[in-house]
């Protein structure tokens, strides 16, 4: 019906599916974050690393090149694990400072002027909601860890040859699992404190706080009691864990990798149940 | 299948409601067939928690609540596929243009982006905002975000719209649009209306049945269309002199009398029977009519009667 002719009409066309509507969330978010060119320019710089780790790869791979940079030692350009853990640390701690940026206004916006009520009214979940804004953050945080790495590890697997992929094919693995914990932490943690917190510079110093202060109190623990278990509040270091784990190198960690895992997923579910707490549809109840 | 789900719009069957260890709504039942609902109560009397408990946002302790057909707490999702929300407190995206938001909202409720888009604009433009469509809602006035709310309310074309106070903090001549779309919107489809309202001249002009809470509990439940259609007349009386054999010949007449104290008589007339026998048979008994006002019966009259058979003889509005 041509806008003009005012009217209120019913609509009888067809619906989009169910399932598929949580992601209108994230489409919409995905178009309001470009339009900063700020987020642009944070985005294009948690790349720059991949470039000079694939030149890396392309100069350990490039005899001639290697002669040409007069590199005569044979250990010098090595691709294995540890390199693998080199560009996972680098890609993860990229990840951590794009998700203080992105993060904090996914919730707060909608929470602002009640917004999250009118999602709510209509055939669309809580769990729908928190999807809709996960997959934000997954999908964004996901273009700068194990999607680049694994296209980092197809790099090297192609021009290593020798049958270097069958020998290395474990590390897929550790690339893919390690950076979905801590994704999935990432964007919870950071989800919680959007849907607690509204001011934006504020929510990103609380979630940088929600990182440092617990490894602080963690040492402090362990100064007091001569302990290792304060280690356990560090997240960092317990992602650092499992990844050195999971690239079958040594850590030098006291710490059990279960108990690693066990903390990270307590900040997971924590960070659901002030999620849960805070996401709520109900309007004031007057009297 | 629509036909047979819109029998009734509201069924409530001992419903009870309590939030943390406070009973709000105590056992409330009642039908309500009508299109166009109207709820009415003073402040604490439940309206808000009755609106969020059909729309499935509070669990029933006891009892159910069917909108539609469905039942709010099981078919939560399929209900508010069905319906439209315009709440009363501020609910927008103030950086999003106004376009854009109902657009977002219809995609939400199920609908294609294109078609979304399509009906962001038809809505805007049919709540009177066209102009503003492309401005941040943030920036709006009060009265034109309740034109906003409006459009995504209506813009996914849903089966019943519910309206918490809509006409809140409006001018009169914003009002009088707002009440004046609603009741366009009611006569140009099969859409029911739930709206709720501290004014009760805003549930008069648009709707056909109204539900009165007070404490959580049901005052009356009155069927306006056929009130109207009952078309009663009203005789307010104060009288000095009045005996029994008064309000007998007016009885005679076909009238119906309530005598009250201080000589004040309440008589509803047929329509066949003119002021001025009234005045007739005054005078004849000797009756002085000291004043008297003559009306229909309003919904103001309904909402006290209720209040005060409730005992809420003081509650406010």
């Amino acid at each position: 019906m041509p806008v003009y002719k005012r009217r209120y009409n019913p609509y009888s066309g067809t619906l989009t599916p169910q399932w598929s509507r949580f992601f209108v969330l994230t489409r919409y978010a995905f178009a309001e974050l470009f339009k900063s060119r700020f987020f642009v320019i944070l985005l294009i710089l948690s790349l720059v690393p991949i470039l000079f780790f694939a030149g890396y790869i392309f100069v350990a791979n490039n005899k001639t090149v290697q002669l040409l940079m007069q590199v005569r030692s044979t250990g010098l350009f090595l691709v294995e694990n540890e390199y693998f853990t080199t560009i996972m640390i680098a890609q993860t701690q990229a990840a951590f400072l794009l998700n203080c940026w992105v993060g904090p206004v996914l919730i707060a916006g909608d929470l602002t002027n009640g917004a999250l009520l009118l999602f709510l009214s209509r055939p669309f979940s809580r769990a729908d909601y928190v999807l809709g804004k996960l997959a934000v953050l997954g999908l964004l945080l996901s273009a700068v860890t194990w999607v680049p790495s694994l296209l980092l590890f197809g790099l090297q697997a192609g021009l290593a040859r020798n049958g270097w992929i069958w020998s290395h094919l474990w590390m897929i693995v550790p690339i893919v699992l390690c950076s979905a914990i801590w994704i999935l932490m990432l964007s919870l943690i950071s989800l919680a404190v959007s849907a607690s917190v509204k001011l934006r510079i504020v929510a990103t110093g609380v979630i940088f706080i929600s990182f440092f202060v617990p490894a602080g109190i963690g040492e402090m623990y362990n100064s007091i009691m001569g302990t290792y278990w304060g280690r356990l509040l560090n997240f960092t270091e317990m992602f650092r864990l499992i990844l050195a784990k999971g690239f079958r190198q040594l850590s030098g960690n006291e710490i059990p990798v279960p108990a690693a895992w066990g903390v990270l997923i307590l900040v997971c579910l924590l960070s659901l149940v002030i999620l849960n707490a805070r996401l709520k549809a109900r309007e004031v109840v007057r009297g | 299948m629509l036909g047979r789900l819109m029998n009734a719009t509201i069924e409530l069957n001992e419903l009870e409601v309590q939030l943390g260890n406070r009973t709000i709504l105590h056992g409330l039942t009642g039908v309500l067939k009508s299109r166009a609902i109207g709820l009415l109560g003073p402040n604490g009397a439940g309206k808000s928690t009755l609106i969020n408990t059909l729309l499935g946002f509070h669990s029933p302790s006891k009892g159910s609540a069917r909108v539609l057909g469905l039942d709010s707490h099981t078919n939560g999702n399929a209900l508010r596929s069905l319906v439209g929300y315009m709440p009363e407190n501020e609910a927008f995206i103030s950086k999003m243009s106004g376009v854009r938001f109902v657009r977002y909202m219809a995609e939400i409720s199920g609908l294609p982006p294109d078609q979304a888009m399509e009906r962001a604009h038809e809505a805007f433009v049919y709540v009177g905002l066209g102009e503003a469509r492309y401005r941040p809602v943030g920036t709006y006035s009060l009265g034109m975000k309740q034109l906003a709310k409006l459009a995504q309310a209506i813009a996914h074309g849903p089966k019943l719209l519910i309206l918490d106070e809509p006409t809140n903090g409006l001018d009169p001549p914003a009002r009088k649009r707002l009440i004046e779309l609603i009741g366009e919107i009611r006569e140009a489809s099969d859409i029911c209306l739930l709206l709720s309202s501290h004014l009760l001249h805003d549930v008069e002009e648009t709707c056909d049945e109204v539900l009165i809470l007070r404490n959580g509990q049901i005052a009356s439940i009155c069927n306006l269309a056929e009130e109207r259609r009952a078309n009663r007349k009203f005789l307010e009386l104060e009288t000095i002199g009045a005996e029994a054999t008064f309000t007998s010949t007016l009885e005679s007449l076909g009238c119906e009398c309530a005598v009250f104290s201080n000589g004040r008589i309440k008589v509803v007339m047929p329509d066949s029977v003119e002021i001025r026998e009234v005045f007739k048979i005054a005078a004849d008994r000797g009756v002085q009519i000291r004043r008297m006002n003559h009306r229909r019966d309003s919904l103001e009259d309904i909402f006290l009667d209720a209040m005060e058979h409730t005992g809420a003889a003081d509650a406010r509005i």
